[in-house]
C-alpha cells in the first residue's frame, strides 16, 4: 500500500523540491491573463493538493484480491488486477494566502466536500473551517479553490461563480495528477475569470495566468525531507547508500545543467549573437562571487582527508575486486591448459 | 644474373616511387615479399643499392634489402661498419614502415647484436637497441624479441641504469614466451646489480610461476637465483609455490637446485657457523653458477638480519655484547657493520664510541615514507585508482575471454560427469560459475 501512495509523491517532490531550490527561474506559462497580477505559489499547497488527490484515489481502489497478495507489494500488478479502471476522481479544496497590491501569494489550502449532485461545494464545512483557519492565521483570505484533472471543465465554472462572493475574483488551480515523466514543469496550472464579450454575450472564461514558486527556507527544509521518504523495506545498508549517492548525482546533474546554460547564454554574449545585458551579467558575477563558499585551512585540511578516505577505500575495494578476478582467473587457466594437474576425476581445488 | 641485377633496379625504383601514402606502402610490401628469392639471391650485390635510398622515406625498401644484404656472413672488417650503418638505420627509420615486417625488422637487429657482440664492444649497441625496441613497440606494454637482446647488451656493458628504464614498464602482451623468460631473467640480474632486490623478486617470481608445459634452463637458473634473493631480500625462503604456478615446475624444480635448499634450510636455523660451512660444501656448485657473489651476500644478510632482530629486544647494547650474539669476531668487526647499516638505512642507532655502547632508535620517518594517501598528494591517489580500475577492466575482459575458451569449457564440462549422484544439483549452469 505504501508504495502505492508513494508513486505520484516522488515525481511531484522532486519537481517542486528542483523548482524551489533552484536558480529562482521563472516558470514561464502561455500567460495570456491580462489581469496583471502576479502569483507566487508556496510548495506546501501544492503538497496538499497532492497528498489530497492520491490519499482520496488510493482509498476508492479496491482491495487486491488474495491470489494477487503476495504481488500486493508490486503496486503495478494489483493496479491491473483491480476492477476496469474508474476514471480517477477528482478533489476538491480551497486556496488560502495573501494578496498585497498586485502580487498574490498563495501560502495553504484545505480540503472540501463536492457534492456532486448539486455541483457545488459544501458551504456550511466551507465556512466553519475558514473560521478556523482565521484563528490560526488571521492574515490569511480565501483566495480561491483548487482542483485536479488535466484540463478545465464546465462544470467549474459554476463552483467558481459561486465562490464569487467571497471572493470577488477567485483563483482556480488546476493539478493535473497523471505523470508524466518527459514533462520539466510543474503540472500546475492557475486560471483566472474575465469577462470577455463572445458573441454578444459577456461571458465568463477561464483564462491560464503566470506564477512563481515562493520560499522560505522552513518550507524548503521540509519539502526536502518529505521529499526523500524512503519505503520502508530499503532499508538495507546499501540501497540506502545507493539512494542517497542517486540523490546528490541527480543534484549535481541539475547543478552542471543549469551552470551549461549560464555558460553558453554569456559565450553567446561574448561572440555578440545575443544583445549584452548588463543586469544579467551583474548578477551571473554575483552569483560567481558567492563561491568559494567556505575558505579556511581547517575546512582544507577536512576536506582533503575524507577525499582521501574515500579514495582509499574505493582503492582497496578496487584492489579487491582484482584479487578475487585474478584468483578466478587462475583457476580457470589451471583448468584449461594445466595438462598434469589432472589424474582423472577430482582434483584438490574444487 | 644482369637480368636479376636489373630486376632489383626496377624494384628499387618503385621503392622510390611507392613510399608515400599507406595505400602505397601496402602495395610496396606485397611487391617486396614476393621478390625475397630475388634479393635472396642477389645479396651480395645489393649494399651499393643503400646508398640511393633514403632509411626514413624509404623504410621498408631499406629493410628488405639490408636484411638481404646482411644476410651473407661478415668479417671482421666489415663488422664495424656494418654495425655503424645498421645504427644509422634503427635511428632513422620510420616507425609505421618498420611495423609492417617486424621479423625482417626483428632480423636485422638480432644481427646487429651479434655483431656487436664479435666486436666485443656492446656499449655500441645499447643506445640503438632501445630505440629499435621503442620503434618496433606496439604498445609500452608490448614485449618483443628484441627486449631480452637489449637487457643482454646492457648486461655486458654494464650499463644497467638504461636495462632499468625498459623493465619499469608493466608488460601484458608477448610475442614468444621464450622472450617473456629472457627478459625477466636478464632483467632480476640487472636489479640485482643495482641491488633493487624488491623488483629483482619480483621478476624471478614471474620466471618461476610462469605458465610452461616442460621445463627449460632459464627457470632452472631463475630458480637459483630466486631463493638467493628471496634470502637476502626478505629473510627467509618458503619452498611451497603458489598455486597459479605450473605443475611441471612444481614437481621438477627443486631437483634441480638441492645446494640452494640446503643453504635455505641453514639460513632458516638461524646459526652463521652453520651456514658458512654449508657454503664450504657447495662452494664448487655456487661458483659454477656465477652465483657466489649472491651467496656471499646472503651470508652477509645473516648478520644484519641478527643485528636487526637486537633492535626489537633491546634499547642500548654494548659493541661487545652485539658481537657475541651475533658471532662476529671482535667488537671492532661488530662496529663496522652497524655503521655501515645506519648508512644504508637499514636500522637506526647511535653509537657512543666512549663507552662502546649502541643505542638503537625509532625510526623517525616510518610511516612518512609508506604515505601515498597523504593531504597533500591527492593527485597522487586518483592515478593510483585510475591505474587499478584500468587494471581491473583488463582482468574481466581477460577473465570472461577464457570463460569462453572451447578448452576451458570442455574441461570443466568433463569434470562435472565424475561427481557423485548426490553432488548433482538440479541447475547444472551453476556449476559453469566457479
Amino acid at each position: 500500500m505504501e508504495k502505492k501512495m508513494l508513486k505520484p509523491f516522488p515525481s511531484i517532490f522532486r519537481q517542486i523540491t528542483e523548482a524551489a531550490k533552484g536558480l529562482g527561474l521563472e516558470e514561464n506559462m502561455a500567460s495570456s491573463s491580462s489581469s496583471g497580477l502576479t502569483f507566487k505559489l508556496h510548495p506546501l499547497f501544492i503538497v496538499n493538493i497532492s497528498d489530497h488527490y492520491t490519499r482520496i484515489k488510493s482509498q476508492s481502489l479496491p482491495p487486491p484480491s488474495t491470489p494477487h497478495a503476495a504481488s500486493a507489494s508490486n503496486g503495478a500488478t494489483s493496479d491491473s488486477s483491480s476492477p476496469p479502471q474508474q476514471p480517477p476522481p477528482r478533489v476538491f479544496g480551497c486556496v488560502i494566502g495573501v494578496q498585497r497590491g498586485r502580487t498574490v501569494e498563495i501560502f495553504n489550502s484545505f480540503e472540501l466536500l463536492y457534492d456532486p449532485c448539486t455541483h457545488s461545494l459544501d458551504r456550511a464545512f466551507l465556512e466553519k473551517k475558514q473560521e478556523l483557519y482565521k484563528k490560526v492565521f488571521p492574515n490569511f483570505y480565501i483566495l480561491g479553490w483548487y482542483s485536479t484533472g488535466s484540463d478545465a471543465q464546465e462544470s467549474d465554472m459554476q463552483i467558481h461563480r459561486d465562490l464569487m462572493d467571497i471572493n470577488e475574483s477567485p483563483l482556480y488551480v488546476l493539478l493535473n495528477p497523471s505523470i508524466n515523466p518527459a514533462q520539466k514543469d510543474l503540472p500546475v496550472t492557475i486560471y483566472e475569470s474575465e469577462l470577455h464579450v463572445i458573441d454578444g454575450i459577456p461571458q465568463l472564461i477561464f483564462v491560464q495566468s503566470s506564477y512563481t514558486i515562493e520560499t522560505v527556507e522552513a518550507e524548503r527544509i521540509s519539502i526536502d525531507h518529505v521529499a526523500h521518504l524512503k519505503p520502508s523495506d530499503g532499508g538495507s545498508a546499501a540501497t540506502q547508500l545507493a539512494a542517497h549517492l542517486t540523490g546528490i548525482h541527480s543534484a549535481i546533474k541539475m547543478l552542471n545543467s543549469r551552470i551549461r546554460v549560464l555558460h553558453h547564454y554569456l559565450l553567446a554574449m561574448q561572440k555578440g549573437d545575443i544583445p549584452c545585458e548588463n543586469s544579467l551579467l551583474r548578477e551571473v558575477s554575483s552569483l560567481l562571487r558567492r563561491l568559494p563558499a567556505i575558505e579556511s585551512e581547517k575546512f582544507q585540511d577536512d576536506f582533503l582527508m575524507e577525499y582521501n578516505d574515500t579514495l582509499l577505500i574505493s582503492y582497496l575495494a578496487m584492489f579487491t575486486n582484482c584479487s578475487s578476478t585474478m584468483n578466478e582467473l587462475v583457476d580457470k587457466f589451471n583448468t584449461a591448459y594445466d595438462r598434469h594437474s589432472r589424474r582423472g576425476g577430482r582434483s584438490a581445488f574444487i | 644474373m644482369n637480368l636479376n641485377m636489373n630486376s632489383v633496379e626496377t624494384l628499387v625504383a618503385q621503392i622510390h616511387g611507392l613510399s608515400g601514402s599507406i595505400s602505397d606502402i601496402n602495395q610496396l610490401h606485397s611487391l617486396l615479399k614476393q621478390s625475397e628469392d630475388l634479393f635472396q639471391s642477389e645479396s651480395t650485390r645489393l649494399a651499393p643499392l643503400l646508398t640511393e635510398l633514403d632509411p626514413f622515406m624509404h623504410s621498408l625498401g631499406y629493410l628488405y634489402i639490408l636484411d638481404a644484404s646482411t644476410s651473407a656472413p661478415i668479417s671482421k672488417e666489415q663488422a664495424s661498419e656494418l654495425v655503424l650503418s645498421i645504427a644509422r638505420f634503427i635511428n632513422l627509420c620510420a616507425a609505421e614502415q618498420i611495423r609492417l615486417a617486424p621479423d625482417k625488422f626483428t632480423s636485422v637487429c638480432k644481427r646487429f647484436k651479434d655483431q656487436v657482440m664479435l666486436l666485443e664492444d656492446p656499449m655500441r649497441g645499447v643506445a640503438p637497441m632501445l630505440t629499435a625496441i621503442r620503434k618496433l613497440q606496439l604498445s609500452s606494454e608490448h614485449l618483443t624479441t628484441l627486449h631480452p637482446d637489449f637487457l643482454l647488451l646492457c648486461l655486458l656493458a654494464k650499463c644497467y641504469k638504461t636495462g632499468l628504464s625498459i623493465l619499469e614498464d608493466d608488460i601484458f602482451d608477448v610475442d614468444q614466451p621464450r622472450d617473456f623468460f629472457l627478459y625477466c631473467y636478464y632483467g632480476a640480474m640487472i636489479c640485482i646489480g643495482q641491488k633493487k632486490f624488491s623488483k629483482a623478486l619480483e621478476l624471478l617470481h614471474n620466471v618461476v610461476t610462469a605458465p610452461m608445459s616442460i621445463l627449460n634452463a632459464i627457470v632452472v637458473e631463475a630458480y637459483k637465483k630466486y631463493i638467493l634473493v628471496s634470502l637476502i631480500h626478505v629473510g627467509q625462503f618458503s619452498i611451497s609455490f603458489p598455486k597459479y604456478t605450473s605443475s611441471v615446475a612444481q614437481r621438477n624444480l627443486k631437483n634441480f637446485s638441492q645446494p640452494y635448499l640446503e643453504l635455505a634450510n641453514s639460513y632458516g636455523a638461524g646459526k652463521i657457523s652453520e651456514l658458512e660451512l654449508c657454503v664450504q660444501a657447495h662452494n664448487e656448485k655456487f661458483e659454477f653458477d656465477r652465483n657466489l657473489g649472491l651467496v656471499k651476500q646472503v651470508v652477509l644478510c645473516m648478520y644484519k638480519r641478527n643485528i636487526q632482530r637486537l633492535t626489537q629486544t633491546y634499547l642500548t647494547l654494548s659493541l661487545q655484547d652485539i658481537a657475541n650474539t651475533v658471532q662476529l669476531n671482535s667488537a671492532k668487526e661488530a662496529e663496522m657493520h652497524v655503521l655501515q647499516m645506519i648508512q644504508d638505512g637499514e636500522i637506526y642507532a647511535t653509537i657512543n664510541q666512549k663507552d662502546g655502547m649502541v643505542r638503537f632508535l625509532e625510526d623517525p620517518e616510518q610511516y612518512w615514507e609508506k604515505r601515498i594517501f597523504c593531504v597533500d598528494s591527492t593527485d597522487v591517489a586518483l592515478e593510483f585508482c585510475f591505474r587499478i580500475m584500468m587494471l581491473s577492466r583488463k582482468l574481466t575482459d581477460m577473465d570472461e575471454q577464457l570463460s569462453c575458451d572451447p578448452l576451458y569449457l570442455a574441461k570443466a564440462g568433463k569434470e562435472r560427469q565424475r561427481f557423485d549422484f548426490d553432488d548433482f544439483d538440479s541447475v547444472p549452469s551453476s556449476k559453469f560459475t566457479i
